[in-house]
């Protein structure tokens, strides 16, 4: 068989070919190529080194299967960009030219090296040529390996019934595919649902969704399930588990939305659709187009709930539609993929002290004013003032509240509240023209398909923007009208300007329960707090979870044809998937070897998955690979070496280290990171061109809890000046909690080098997410001062005292 | 770097300033010790975050609070002076605008991308001061003797130039010659005659009520200050530690003040006998009530009533007339400026530890952050998230406070985030000492009842007239605000007398004028 001539101890096959690329200037820029390449020749089994402008055209493609024929090459090593960008190209390249695609290896000379070392091309090029021994090291030991297909499931779940869910749920559908929409609140609709008109084309809102709402409702492929949560999620791609919790409602389908139930319910709270405007029943519909059309009881404040016995509704109710026992039901759903559509919050101005939210009764948020300007809404349409009732004369607008600030909401732009502010603007100047408008900015950002035609619009009809926010609000105590004070940067001016009624333009947030999602669906965030995409340009809507997509605004501040547009692309990326009906998983599950295991169990104990079962009497351990997700934990764990990791070998792991410190190891940093996040982390350091000390080495893992105790102790016996053991952060690991045990090797090893009598500081433990470049580049610059500070004897100690006893008595 | 090296007399005057030749010098000498061009740029990386001073997206909230902006609208603009800085011009060090800050902090409080323009402006003036460039320094002194009222006081609480001059002889020497030239320039000019019949009545001697008298005694009406007690200052004078404000630059605004003809009632407390309608009817045309703020927060806490608890504005006040002796350990219940006063002023009078108890964080904490700093160089200690629940005592004398550990909430009306003390958390902290600085409020009981008062018991006032509910009376300064800073009383002076002018002579403007007039206007 071609993979037993393959193997690494028939060392005079291995043939590796090197390809350095400049990728234009952006490596060449600072690393010498050539040089690279010229020293990769020099390097064990490399037959073939060569340096290319693009590798990843056509034509570098083109080269590397040429070669791969003529010079008969059994490896490739590719030293360009990060492996998450062009791994799966090369990898493609390297099936093409008949080799399989687990032969083939990255060095990451762009976002770790010549991205993030701009200034310094001599110590860029020697790590570009560190980083390509790595390589070469790892490469010689790899393994062709088969990847498993998995089965996709043709049913998909989306999570939240605002306009990108339905738009979604609608889409799948369509196609012909099960469709479960799961909706936290009694009726789908969202935010689009309070608004009045949207813009640009001032449709009115409601009348543009409710039609798609009623055929989310009727639709044959679709099961609507409102007022309820997604609980839990198991399983992997194209096949997930996933458990719902349904609320109870009290009121059974047999409800014919007649009403007289709500005349005669005593209670009265605070209506959330009308924002707090005005009030509803305990038995009540969110809205008039709600989807379910059907009443609910809010068990929060019913007082026929339990032990009392109001049952006011349930008497009047004709089709008997009440039920007072009604009990939260579980339904478990299985789906091959999962649409994340689960939207927004706005940003609460309260904090905002100057501008007075809540204080002055005239002063209201822009989603206030879609209520009060809506013919639905608690005013019939009419825009008053709730002081007094009357519609003001003069009305202010301010912007970016809470959105573009370090401290005072966020620091993002929220995209939308300038477009929907000059909307707002014509709406009024449409039912009273009369009435004066200003609006205070910072920028107008109008920037989309008619925006600047609206923009212009709401000029000519003589809305006044002022450029310059208030820096106070001023009440009037007996007019209620408000004194608005600020500077009109423009004309370098103060304004005092009095109106009689100010709408903050609030700006848009995650959701509070976006981190609930985010662990239920092992997803990343953003900087701001958003969910974040597998990349930002060519997989906008994917996430790093494999089957996972995202849709609106759990994504980011959008408007609604965006959240639209992005809901049908979700739609068509999970379609893709489950009109394949398959998907191949990476081989990268750990493989028992059943003469060194000794049953011990420990490697069942920390798998996340429980995809590891231990037979007792034959004292064995045996892997589900169906559940088995590939972290590579147990691996970590085993103490007999009886596990071994595919494609992520101890043997290639060690190979690395090796090459890693083979010179100068007392000036470097050996760092394991892992795959979703650090190693993303470092990555978007890169993209970012933040500047670090050249000293780190990034080892990949799949997860830090591959990182075996051995490694960390191989690095320092090696005479490695210090040791980062990187992960996400702590309950946003991508093996559900693999990072503990993690947590726990790196505190067992510095209790060991405290027992040892050395300088435990040398080895760091960071919890760096895929947004943090800066993080890392400052978790870096902190530990060159401990690389520095490493004292020769320090680190001879160390290399005594870590290296293995029993390796030194074979010695 | 001590500055004094590089100045010299100059034609025997008191007046310090370099001559060409030291400038030329100090210049050079850096210039070569640095192997770059020294320029405001680098300077700017060096001292400031730069790439977070481009974060300015002009909103202009700065500018729109600051009260020196309203006072001197020609000549501050904070926002167009941060946005000139990364334009690396010298100029800017050379400018008088560069000192004109006076530290109140609204400007950082507010600006949503949290530039902390104070201290920037701070680093700048340090520079400036390092290369010699000593020219905004003197010309802003010129600038706040020729606009504002109570230039001793300003010079020495407003616009701290002692934060970066360390040469303190330097300082005294310069306001003291802008002093004397001020005083050169009054004495020749002759006093001020009544313009007007009408005489108006000022009740309070502090900086609004002084400023206010300042303005109509030069518009020319005759102005009376009513004061309860036996001097004249206000806070200046009452709770103003002598550490940052001498009390001889008190005397000498206030003699500034009379020298324009304005008397001055001491021991006149109005109430009583006296009563503000007797004022009225007894010739005077309109009042100002600039009583301030004196009134302390009384039997909030248990234990108020123990020996060694003292009030912070008392506590000052007696602290100012040397009337008070403190044991080893000081706590003080607060977070306000007044509570970092009473903490410094302890350590100044011999107490060996004096810590700050507050019950929310750093970051909510109402004093000015550089006065946090300077107290914590001090040696003060501030325990933050801790809210005494009573205090103990053996004897009536205190021992202890008993306090809760806190933590922060959601925010409340006040947009800061509210204390909720957690279960069980209680602890007792020794102590000799209790100052209790939870607030001040305005005495209102000797007004008419007529006039209005708000919910946070201050007087109720049109945010730009200052007029009452009773249209004779004005009021303004911390007994409308509660609790201001130095400029904004003296805006509030100028303010009342602007309308006080307007209303004597029957002229109306409507609210819009007066709105302007307030905040500055056009630059």
């Amino acid at each position: 068989m071609k993979a037993s001539k393959l193997s690494p101890k028939s060392n005079e096959d291995i043939r590796i070919g090197v390809y350095v690329c400049h990728c234009g200037k952006n490596i060449a820029g600072s690393v010498d190529c050539a040089d690279v390449a010229e020293y990769a020749s020099t390097l064990p089994h490399v037959v073939l080194s060569k340096h290319n402008l693009y590798t990843c055209s056509d034509p570098g493609q083109e080269t590397i299967k040429k070669d791969v024929k003529e010079h008969n090459l059994n490896r490739v090593v590719v030293a360009s960009c990060t492996p998450r960008l062009h791994e799966p190209t090369f990898r493609r390249t390297c099936e093409e030219a008949g080799l399989n695609k687990y032969l083939f290896e990255m060095a990451n000379i762009r976002e770790h090296c010549s991205w993030v070392h701009l200034y310094e091309p001599e110590k860029a090029t020697a790590k570009a040529k560190d980083l390509v021994r790595m390589a070469v090291a790892r490469s010689a030991l790899m393994e062709p390996q088969e990847e498993a297909v998995v089965p996709v499931t043709r049913k998909a779940l989306v999570i939240g019934g605002g306009v990108a869910g339905i738009q979604a749920a609608l889409d799948l559908a369509d196609t012909g595919y099960k469709v479960y929409l799961v909706e936290k609140s009694p009726s789908i609709g969202g935010k689009m649902a309070q608004i009045d008109k949207t813009f640009p084309t001032m449709d009115c809102s409601i009348c543009i969704l409710a039609p798609k709402m009623s055929d989310v409702g009727k639709h044959p492929n679709i099961e609507l399930l409102t007022n309820s949560e997604v609980t839990e999620v198991g399983g992997y791609i194209g096949n997930f588990k996933v458990k719902v919790l349904k609320k109870p409602t009290y009121v059974t389908k047999d409800c014919t939305a007649c009403g007289d139930c709500v005349d005669v319910c005593p209670v009265e709270i605070p209506n959330e659709f009308e924002v707090g405007l005005t009030w509803r029943k305990a038995i009540y519909i969110p809205f008039p187009q709600s989807v379910p059309a059907r009443y609910l009881i809010d068990e929060k404040c019913c007082i026929g709930l339990g032990e009392n016995t109001c049952a006011k509704c349930k008497e009047v109710c004709g089709p008997d539609a009440i039920i007072f026992n009604d009990k939260a039901e579980e339904v478990e759903l299985k789906v091959g993929t999962i649409i994340v559509a689960t939207g927004l919050d706005v940003f609460d101005p309260v904090s905002l002290m100057e501008y007075g939210y809540l204080r002055f009764p005239n002063t209201i948020t822009s989603l206030e004013f879609e209520r009060l300007i809506n013919a639905g809404g608690p005013t019939g349409g009419r825009l008053v003032r709730p002081s007094n009732l009357r519609i003001p004369k003069k009305v202010a607008f301010i912007q970016c509240i809470g959105s573009r600030s370090e401290k005072r909401g966020n620091p993002y732009c929220s995209n939308v509240c300038c477009m929907n502010t000059i909307k707002d603007a014509l709406l009024i100047k449409e039912h009273w023209p009369d009435v004066k408008i200003y609006v205070f900015y910072i920028d107008i950002r109008a920037i989309g398909k008619g925006f600047e035609d609206l923009f212009r619009r709401a000029k000519e009809a003589g809305v006044i923007f002022i450029r310059g926010l208030p820096a106070e609000i001023i009440e009037d105590r007996k007019s209620k009208n408000l004194w608005l004070v600020g500077e009109n940067t423009l004309e370098k001016e103060i304004y005092t300007i009095n109106v009689g009624m100010v709408v903050l333009s609030i700006g848009l947030r995650p959701r509070d329960d976006s981190g609930k999602v985010q662990q239920l669906l092992r997803l990343s965030k953003t900087s701001d707090g958003f969910f974040m995409e597998a990349h930002p340009k060519l997989r906008p809507v994917d996430t790093p979870t494999g089957g996972v997509f995202l849709a609106g605004c759990a994504e980011g501040p959008k408007d609604i044809k965006d959240s639209v547009t992005q809901a049908s692309a979700a739609a068509a990326r999970a379609g893709i998937l489950m009109a394949k009906g398959k998907v191949t998983v990476e081989a990268l599950t750990p493989k028992m070897l059943p003469e060194k295991c000794m049953g011990c169990g420990l490697c069942a104990r920390v798998c996340p998955y429980n995809a590891i079962t231990v037979d007792k009497e034959k004292k064995i351990a045996k892997v589900v690979e169906a559940a088995c997700a590939g972290c590579g934990t147990c691996g970590a764990e085993c103490s007999f070496n009886a596990i071994e990791m595919r494609h992520f070998t101890d043997e290639q792991i060690y190979a690395q280290i090796n090459a890693a410190t083979e010179k100068d190891a007392d000036k470097k940093i050996i760092a394991f990171c892992c795959n979703w996040c650090s190693y993303a982390g470092a990555d978007f350091a890169g993209v970012s061109r933040m500047q670090y000390p050249p000293s780190v080495r990034i080892i990949r893992t799949m997860c830090s809890g591959r990182v075996s105790t051995k490694f960390v102790e191989r690095a320092f016996s090696r005479g490695a000046a210090a040791v980062l053991v990187a992960g996400c952060h702590l309950n946003d690991c991508h093996y559900i909690n693999a990072n503990y045990q993690t947590k726990k090797r790196v505190e067992k090893l510095w209790k060991k080098m405290e027992r040892l009598g050395l300088d435990k500081n040398r080895l760091q433990l960071a919890w760096i997410s895929a947004a943090e470049g800066a993080k890392f580049a400052s978790k870096i610059k902190e530990m060159q001062r401990i690389v520095e500070g490493a004292t020769k004897e320090e680190i001879e100690k160390t290399v005594d005292r870590m290296t293995p006893k029993k390796l030194q008595v074979t010695a | 770097m001590s500055t004094k090296k590089f100045y010299s007399k100059k034609d025997g005057k008191n007046m310090l300033v370099p001559t060409s030749a030291q400038k030329l010098k100090i210049i050079t000498d850096k210039l070569q010790k640095s192997e770059k061009t020294l320029s405001l740029e680098t300077v700017l990386n060096k001292i400031l975050d730069f790439e977070k001073l481009k974060n300015c997206y002009g909103c202009g909230i700065c500018t729109a609070s600051c009260p020196v902006a309203k006072l001197l609208p020609e000549h501050y603009n904070p926002r167009t002076l941060l946005q000139s800085l990364p334009t690396g011009d010298e100029k800017i060090l050379k400018s008088a605008e560069l000192w004109l800050c006076a530290w109140c902090y609204r400007c950082y409080r507010r600006c949503p991308q949290s530039l902390n323009l104070p201290e920037i402006f701070q680093a700048l003036r340090r520079f400036a001061v390092e290369c010699g460039y000593m020219e905004g320094f003197h010309k802003a002194l010129e600038i706040v003797r020729d606009r504002l009222p109570l230039l001793g006081s300003c010079c020495y609480v407003g616009f701290h130039p002692e934060r970066v001059i360390t040469n303190k002889q330097l300082i005294k020497e310069a306001i003291q010659h802008t002093i004397f030239t001020y005083k050169a320039v009054k004495r020749k000019a002759q006093p001020i005659t009544p313009a007007y019949r009408d005489k108006v009545a000022i009740i309070g001697s502090g900086p609004a009520g002084l400023s206010a008298a300042h303005d109509l005694a030069k518009k020319g009406y005759s102005v009376t200050i009513f004061e309860a007690l036996s001097s004249a200052g206000g806070m200046l004078r009452r709770c103003i530690p002598e550490y940052r404000l001498p009390k001889k630059i008190v005397d000498f605004d206030i003699m500034c003040i009379k020298d324009l003809g304005v008397e001055i009632k001491t021991n006149m407390a109005i109430g009583g006998n006296l009563k503000v309608n007797k004022l009225l009817e007894g010739g005077y045309d309109a009042i100002f009530v600039a009583t301030g703020a004196h009134e302390e927060q009384n039997g909030r806490i248990e234990g108020e009533e123990l020996n060694g608890v003292f009030h912070a504005l008392e506590f000052l006040e007696k602290a100012n007339m040397k009337e008070v002796e403190l044991p080893n350990k000081v706590s003080i219940i607060g977070g306000g400026n007044v509570a970092v006063d009473s903490a410094r002023t302890a350590l100044r009078l011999g107490a060996k530890e004096a810590t700050i108890l507050y019950r929310r964080s750093k970051g909510e904490m109402p004093a000015s952050p550089w006065e946090i700093k300077e107290a914590e160089e001090e040696g003060v200690k501030i325990e933050f998230l801790v809210a005494p629940k009573r205090i103990l005592g053996e004897n009536d004398k205190v021992t202890a406070i008993e306090c809760a550990q806190m933590e922060l909430g959601k925010p409340d009306a006040t947009g800061r985030r509210h204390p909720v003390p957690i279960q069980g958390s209680d602890f007792v902290i020794k102590t000799d000492s209790v100052i209790i600085a939870i607030g001040q409020f305005p005495n209102t009981g000797f007004l008419p009842e007529i006039i209005e008062i708000t919910k946070q018991r201050t007087i109720a006032t049109d945010p730009f007239t200052l007029e009452t509910s009773s249209p004779s009376i004005f009021a303004g300064g911390d007994a409308v605000l509660g609790s201001g800073t130095l400029m904004e009383a003296i805006l509030a002076g100028k303010q009342a007398a602007f309308s006080i002018d307007c209303y004597l002579k029957g002229v109306t403007l409507g609210p819009l004028k007066f709105a302007e007039r307030t905040f500055g206007g056009r630059k």
